[in-house]
């Protein structure tokens, strides 16, 4: 009789932890937080006035996926001063140029921290041979101008980029990215 | 008592505004690869950073006019010079145009084809900034010795783009971009259209069978298509159907089909149909 009481108890002890277990579990899965989405940073992504060829809805897909990837890149590699990390999404003059500001960043000790507070991106130009796409993106940015851990300057701005973006084999590359004044 | 109020509201006003700071001023033609002068007031030395596109620095400085140099500023785009705390920002342009990255397509095109070819070009400046502002840019296809098709658009935003009509003549077609003394030069393969018509013509052989020959083939502009192109002879008779592919050679093509006593012979190349000859009976 104890032996049958003990046996019970000790299986709805078991039942309870498991539950816990359980519970545990999936509020862990709940308070995960969800994956990011890609392109969250794009506020808007407009093709309305894009000529001489207009944007299909997968190509514009593709590119707010990859500039996205591009953006992520280059505020991570000018804040842990990795050119490396733009090879991935950046081709041409663009990377050139902003691998030449990271090493530039690196010998003299200096980095770049920036928050990016979202794009709004307005496409200008489509080739008709799909080889080459012109946009301009209205980019919300926090700069934060560093000196090792000691923080120079800060800046938020509404920056103007002009964009070129040519595919490569499975992505879009960016090629040109320069900052222009606003008109 | 008067004065120390003003006192006071000037700090008051200074500190809101940020006024008070050195102020920096960045004068020069703020063009790619041309240097600048950045005005900082007071004397003294003092450390410059300069964060921009292509680059970023730190050196000690002397207030006053601080010279920033061509290879500091060769990149177009937002420059921030912080010093003693203060910053200022700045827009450095492409330097002029020096170079034209110029897309063609296709390489190789079927001759009278409408807006058949196709042409994107960048304006680049000496240190590959996209040159913004709009320049004439002129297209230009032709194979030597025609006329061609010219075409003159303004860049915008540092792209001009065409679509042409590919010319009439077959060959190596000159397809050049060109602004200013810049001029880059593409080659479009201008190949004949399809065959604008065929024309057989059909004799015994000495064998038995039917020797089917065509006049030359030529598309619709008089070019000859070229070698190599599939010409289908068929020969339809009571015993069925015969079909012989020949590929152009020299200009012709020819094939021997099976012998037959009365038999509908017919030619055709691609989607275009040649003549047909009642071969035998009362031929």
């Amino acid at each position: 009789m104890i032996d049958q009481a003990s046996h019970r108890s000790e299986a709805v002890w078991l039942a309870a932890l498991g539950l816990c277990i359980l519970l545990g579990f999936a509020s862990t899965i709940h308070a995960a937080p969800p994956a990011p989405d890609p392109s969250s940073i794009i506020q808007s992504f407009d093709v309305a006035s894009a000529t001489p060829r207009p944007v299909e809805e997968t190509t514009a897909l593709a590119i707010q996926r990859d500039y996205t990837q591009a953006w992520q890149s280059l505020v991570a590699a000018l804040e842990q001063n990795r050119a490396e990390m733009l090879d991935e999404n950046f081709i041409g003059g663009a990377r050139q140029h902003w691998q030449d500001a990271i090493h530039a960043q690196q010998q003299n000790g200096l980095s770049r921290r920036i928050v990016d507070h979202g794009h709004r991106v307005r496409v200008k130009f489509y080739s008709l041979d799909g080889s080459a796409l012109e946009a301009i993106d209205t980019a919300d940015l926090e700069i934060q101008y560093r000196e090792g851990s000691q923080l120079l300057s800060s800046e938020r701005i509404q920056a103007h980029y002009l964009v070129l973006l040519t595919p490569a084999e499975s992505s879009w590359k960016v090629r040109i990215l320069q900052e222009i004044p606003s008109s | 008592m008067n004065s120390l109020w003003r006192s006071l509201i000037l700090i008051f006003f200074c500190a809101a505004s940020g006024l008070c700071l050195a102020q920096l001023q960045v004068t020069g033609p703020l063009q790619a690869g041309s240097g600048a002068t950045l005005q900082a007031p007071g004397s003294g030395s003092t450390t410059l950073y300069l964060f921009g596109p292509g680059g970023a620095g730190k050196r000690t400085v002397q207030r006053g006019a601080i010279a920033l140099s061509a290879d500091e500023l060769k990149t177009a785009g937002r420059y921030t010079a912080i010093l003693d705390g203060s910053s200022t920002s700045f827009f450095v342009h492409a330097a002029p145009l020096q170079a034209i990255s110029f897309i063609a397509r296709p390489s190789r095109v079927p001759t009278a084809a409408s807006g058949a070819v196709l042409g994107s070009a960048f304006l680049f400046d000496r240190f590959q900034n996209l040159v913004l502002t709009p320049a004439p840019v002129s297209f230009r296809l032709a194979v030597e010795g025609t006329m061609g098709e010219e075409r003159n658009v303004t860049a915008k935003d540092g792209v001009a783009w065409v679509q042409l009509n590919s010319g009439r003549r077959s060959g190596p077609a000159e397809f050049v971009a060109a602004s200013g003394e810049i001029r880059v030069r593409r080659i479009v393969q201008q190949v004949a259209a399809d065959p604008c018509s065929i024309r057989m013509q059909a004799m015994r052989a000495p064998d038995g069978n039917v020797l089917v020959e065509t006049a030359p083939i030529q598309d619709c502009s008089g070019n000859a298509v070229p070698d190599g192109t599939i010409v289908t002879f068929a020969s339809v008779d009571a015993a069925g159907r015969s079909t012989v592919d020949a590929r152009i050679k020299r200009g012709f093509a020819r094939a021997e089909l099976p012998a037959s006593r009365s038999a509908t012979l017919s030619v055709a190349a691609g989607v275009v149909l040649g003549n047909e000859i009642h071969w035998g009976g009362g031929q």
